[in-house]
C-alpha cells in the first residue's frame, strides 16, 4: 500500500499540489454551476408550463371549439383524466388605473376567460395569486411593512371566483402587468406610490373575430381587479389577465346565440325566424392528468375522446355547429416546444463547450507532475534502490492524481453548492454598490502590502519586493473596482422569463463533472507517472 | 581462489561502457570480484574509476553490457530473475547505503527507516510500518543513537545522523549483503568512524560488506582489500 502511503504524504507536504487542486476545484465549480443553472432554467420552464397549462392542451382555431362542456363531462369519465377546463382566449387592451388624471397608461394583455374553478384545479391558479394572507409559516417570514400581513381575505375568494364582493365579474392582472409592484430582495412587492390595485377599476378592450375571420366591432368592459397572479413567469405575469368565461364569451360573441333562416321572409318586426341555437365556443380545454399518468399518455386518451366526440356530433343533425377538423390535441411540452427547444440547445452547447476545460485541466495536472516528477526523481531512485517496482512508482502517482482529482472534484462541487444555493443573493450584492467597508478595507491591504514592498526593496530582497508589489497592486485594483463599481443587474427577468435565478444544484451534472475531474487529472498524471517509472534509479542517484 | 567456498555474492568479468554521444566510455572491463560469507570486502579507486558503477551493478540497479559478465548472488545469476524478482533482490537481499544519504525529506525518521520494509510488505497500514518492523527499526535506531530524533524530517538532522538513519534503513530488511558507497564520503572524522564502528559492530554479527572508497585509511577497516585500476579489481 506504500503508493497510496506516500501520495497522501506527497499530498500533505507540499504546496504545488495544491495548485492543482483549486484549479481542478474551480473547473468544476464552473461547469456545475453554470449547467446548475441551466437546468434549474429549463426545469423551472418545465414545471411552470405544467403548472400554467396542464399535462395536455386542446386548442381550437379562432372559430372556437362547440359543446366544450359536454366534451369535458366525456374526458372526465377517463380515469386518467383528473379535471379539464376551458378557456377563451384574446387579446386585448386595458387601461390601467394611473396615472392621476384623464390620460391613463394602456397596455396590451393576453386575456385569458377562464372558468375560475376549475380552472384551479387543472393549474396551480390558485396559489399562484399572489395578494393572499397565506400561511401562520410563511406569515412569520415576512417583512413587516409587507401589504400581505393586513390584507383583505376576501381578496382570495374574490380572485378566486373571478366575481367582487358584489357578485359583480371581476379581473385578475398578471403581476407585472402594473409598473407599480414593485419586486424586493427577498421576492416579495411592494406598491410603488401606493398604487395598490385590487379594489381599483379597469377597462379592458377586446375585438371579437368572428367564425369566417372577420373582424368585429371593439367592446370595452369595466372590470374591477380584486387580485394579482405571480406565477414566476415573466412573459405570463406582464402580459396576462383573466376574466370569467361567461364574459369573455360574450365579449367575443363566443356566446350561445339563436341562429335564425335569412333566406326566409322576415316578419313584421322585421326578424327572421329563429331556426336553432349556435352553442357558445371556447378557444382551448386544459386538461390535467392523475398522478403517475405521463402528458403523452393523456394526450392519446384526450385524442381518442374528442375523436369519438366529433364524429358523435357530426352524426347529430340536431347540433348547429362541427367540432373543428384542425383542433389540436398537444402535451404542454409540445405546446411550449419553442420556448423549451432552444434553452435545451443551448444547456448541451454549454455541456460541450466547458468539457474543453476538462483538458484545461488535464494539462495543468500534466504540467503540474511534469515538474513534480522533475523534482522527485532522486526519490524515485532512491525507492528503486529500496526495492519498489516500477508499477509501484507508476501507482504512486496515478494515486496521486487520483487525490488531487478527488478532493479537487468534491471541493468544486461544494464551492458550487454554496454559490447555487446563494445565487440569487451574490446577484443581488453584484446589483447593490459595494459597501464602503469592503473598499476602506482593501486599499488598507494595500497601504499594508505597499509599506512592506519599500520595506523589502530597503533591503534590497527581490523576491519579496516583487511578491508584495503584486499583492499591493491587486488590493488596489480590487479596492479601486469595489469603489468604482454601480449596481448592475445581470439577471434581467425580461430576458430570462424567470423573476428569480434558479438555485438548486443540478446533481447528475455534479456527479458527471466531478467524476470528469477525477478522470482527466488522472489522466493528466498518467504521462508524468510513466517517465517516473521509466526513470532510471541509477540515473536518479547520481544525478538526482 | 578455486579451492574458496561458494562466494554469496560475486561479480564476473563485469563489463559496463558508458556512451556520451559518439564516444565510448568503459567504465568496467571485466571487473571480478567474489565476496564470502561474512565478509568485509574494501574496494580502493580513485575518484571516476568506476567504483559505484560497480556497486550498482552488484545491487542489481544497473546492468552490465550484454555479455559483458555477470552478478550472481548465492550462486544464481541476477541476469536470470525478473523484475520483481530483482525489486525484490534489492528490497531483502541487499541493503544500499550512499555518500549523499538519499533519505525521502517528506518522511520523518522512523519512517525513512523503515521504507524497505514498508515497500516489501504491500500490505502496510502506515508509513511508519508495522509493529513488527517497528521494533526491528527501533531497536536499530537506538543502537545507531537516534531515538530522539524519531519524529524530525531529515532536513532537521546533521550530516552523521543522517547516515546513521540511511544506514538503519539498509539494515532494517536483515539483508545478506550491505553495500556501501563511500559511506563516510561526506562526513567529518569523528562521524565517519562511528558509521564504520556501526558497520563493524554488524559485520561482527555475520553481516557480509562490499564497501568501496577512495579513502586507504577506510579502507583498512575492511577484512580485504581489493583496488580498482583501469576497470578492473586487483
Ligand atoms: N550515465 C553515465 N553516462 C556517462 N558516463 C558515466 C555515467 N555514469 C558514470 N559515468 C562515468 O563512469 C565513470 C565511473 O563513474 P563512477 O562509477 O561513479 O566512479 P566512482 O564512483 O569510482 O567515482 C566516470 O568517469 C563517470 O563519469
Ligand atoms: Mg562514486
Amino acid at each position: 500500500m506504500y503508493p497510496a502511503l506516500l501520495a497522501g504524504r506527497y499530498l500533505r507536504s507540499r504546496l504545488i499540489p495544491l495548485i492543482a487542486v483549486g484549479a481542478v476545484a474551480l473547473s468544476v465549480a464552473l461547469v456545475v454551476i453554470v449547467v446548475s443553472v441551466m437546468s434549474g432554467f429549463l426545469d423551472a420552464l418545465k414545471n411552470s408550463g405544467r403548472s400554467l397549462l396542464g399535462d395536455v392542451i386542446v386548442s381550437a382555431p379562432i372559430g372556437g371549439f362547440p359543446y366544450s362542456d359536454e366534451f369535458i363531462a366525456e374526458l372526465r369519465k377517463h380515469p386518467e383524466v383528473a379535471d379539464a377546463t376551458a378557456l377563451v382566449d384574446t387579446l386585448g387592451l386595458l387601461r390601467m388605473p394611473y396615472p392621476q388624471g384623464s390620460r391613463k397608461e394602456v397596455v396590451p394583455v393576453q386575456v385569458w376567460a377562464i372558468e375560475p374553478l376549475s380552472f384551479a384545479r387543472v393549474t396551480n391558479y390558485k396559489s399562484d395569486l399572489y395578494w393572499q394572507r397565506g400561511s401562520d409559516e410563511k406569515r412569520a417570514t415576512m417583512q413587516p411593512d409587507d401589504p400581505r400581513l393586513d390584507l383583505e381575505e376576501s381578496l382570495l375568494t374574490q380572485g378566486e371566483t373571478l366575481t367582487t364582493n358584489s357578485g359583480a365579474p371581476a379581473i385578475v392582472i398578471g403581476m407585472h402587468v402594473s409598473v407599480a409592484n414593485e419586486r424586493q430582495r427577498d421576492g416579495s412587492y411592494r406598491p410603488r406610490y401606493n398604487w395598490f390595485l385590487p379594489g381599483m377599476q379597469t377597462v379592458l378592450t377586446v375585438v371579437p373575430v368572428t367564425e369566417g375571420g372577420r373582424v368585429g366591432e371593439q367592446r370595452d368592459r369595466a372590470f374591477t381587479i380584486v387580485n394579482e397572479l405571480q406565477t414566476g413567469v415573466y412573459e405570463i405575469d406582464k402580459n396576462r389577465v383573466f376574466i370569467p368565461l361567461a364574459v369573455g364569451q360574450e365579449l367575443l360573441r363566443m356566446d350561445a346565440a339563436p341562429v335564425v333562416d335569412t333566406t326566409a321572409e322576415p316578419n313584421a318586426q322585421g326578424q327572421y325566424p329563429i331556426i336553432g341555437t349556435s352553442p357558445s365556443r371556447v378557444s382551448k380545454v386544459l386538461v390535467r392528468a392523475r398522478d403517475g399518468i405521463l402528458p403523452s399518455e393523456l394526450a392519446v386518451v384526450v385524442q381518442s375522446t374528442l375523436d369519438d366526440f366529433s364524429v358523435r356530433v357530426d352524426g347529430d343533425s340536431g347540433r348547429m355547429t362541427r367540432v373543428p377538423m384542425n383542433t389540436r390535441v398537444l402535451t404542454w411540452e409540445q405546446q411550449l416546444r419553442d420556448i423549451i427547444a432552444p434553452v435545451e440547445k443551448e444547456r448541451e452547447m454549454m455541456r460541450i463547450l466547458f468539457s474543453i476545460i476538462y483538458i484545461v485541466c488535464a494539462g495543468l495536472i500534466l504540467s503540474i507532475f511534469w515538474a513534480i516528477v522533475a523534482e522527485k526523481t532522486r526519490d524515485i531512485g532512491i525507492l528503486r534502490a529500496v526495492g519498489a517496482s516500477r508499477t509501484g512508482i507508476l501507482s504512486t502517482f496515478l494515486l496521486y492524481g487520483f487525490a488531487i482529482g478527488t478532493i479537487g472534484s468534491l471541493l468544486g462541487v461544494a464551492v458550487a453548492v454554496v454559490v447555487v444555493r446563494n445565487i440569487n443573493g451574490i446577484h443581488d450584492a453584484i446589483g447593490q454598490d459595494a459597501p464602503t467597508a469592503s473598499w476602506v478595507v482593501s486599499s488598507g491591504i494595500a497601504v499594508a502590502l505597499a509599506i512592506l514592498c519599500v520595506h523589502a526593496l530597503m533591503r534590497s530582497q527581490v523576491l519579496r519586493t516583487l511578491l508584495w508589489g503584486i499583492g499591493c497592486m491587486t488590493f488596489a485594483l480590487i479596492a479601486t473596482g469595489l469603489f468604482l463599481h454601480r449596481g448592475t443587474l445581470i439577471w434581467d427577468p425580461a430576458v430570462y422569463y424567470f423573476v428569480r435565478i434558479p438555485d438548486s444544484i443540478d446533481w447528475n451534472t455534479a456527479l458527471y463533472t466531478a467524476l470528469g475531474g477525477i478522470l482527466f487529472s488522472v489522466l493528466g498524471a498518467a504521462v508524468p507517472a510513466a517517465k517516473a517509472a521509466d526513470t532510471d534509479p541509477v540515473e536518479a542517484l547520481r544525478y538526482g | 581462489m578455486g579451492d574458496s567456498p561458494l562466494p554469496i555474492i560475486a561479480a564476473e568479468r563485469l563489463h559496463k561502457t558508458y556512451r556520451i554521444g559518439h564516444v565510448r566510455v568503459s567504465v568496467l572491463r571485466g571487473a571480478t570480484l567474489s565476496v564470502q560469507d561474512g565478509e568485509w570486502v574494501a574496494v580502493l579507486g580513485s575518484s571516476g574509476s568506476g567504483k559505484s558503477t560497480l556497486l550498482h551493478v552488484m545491487g542489481g540497479l544497473d546492468r552490465p553490457d550484454t555479455n559483458g559478465g555477470q552478478v550472481t548472488f548465492r550462486g544464481a545469476p541476477l541476469s536470470a530473475r525478473s523484475a520483481s524478482s530483482l525489486d525484490s533482490y534489492r528490497c531483502r537481499d541487499v541493503g544500499f547505503i550512499f555518500q549523499h544519504y538519499h533519505l525521502l525529506p517528506e518522511l520523518n525518521v522512523v519512517e525513512n527507516a523503515v521504507l524497505p520494509c514498508v515497500v516489501a510488505q504491500s500490505g502496510a497500514l502506515s508509513l511508519s510500518g508495522s509493529a513488527r518492523f517497528q521494533a526491528t527499526a527501533m531497536e536499530l535506531l537506538d543502537q545507531c543513537g537516534l531515538t530522539h530524533r524519531l519524529a524530525h524530517r531529515p532536513a532537521e538532522l546533521s550530516g552523521g545522523e543522517r547516515q546513521r538513519v540511511a544506514l538503519v534503513r539498509a539494515l532494517v530488511n536483515n539483508p545478506t549483503v550491505l553495500l556501501a558507497d563511500e559511506p563516510t564520503g561526506n562526513l567529518d572524522a569523528a562521524n565517519g568512524a562511528a558509521i564504520l564502528d556501526l558497520i563493524a559492530a554488524r559485520h561482527q554479527l555475520g553481516l557480509t560488506i562490499v564497501m568501496v572508497t577512495h579513502d586507504t585509511a577506510i579502507a583498512a577497516r575492511a577484512d580485504r582489500v581489493v583496488h580498482l585500476v583501469d576497470g578492473a579489481v586487483i
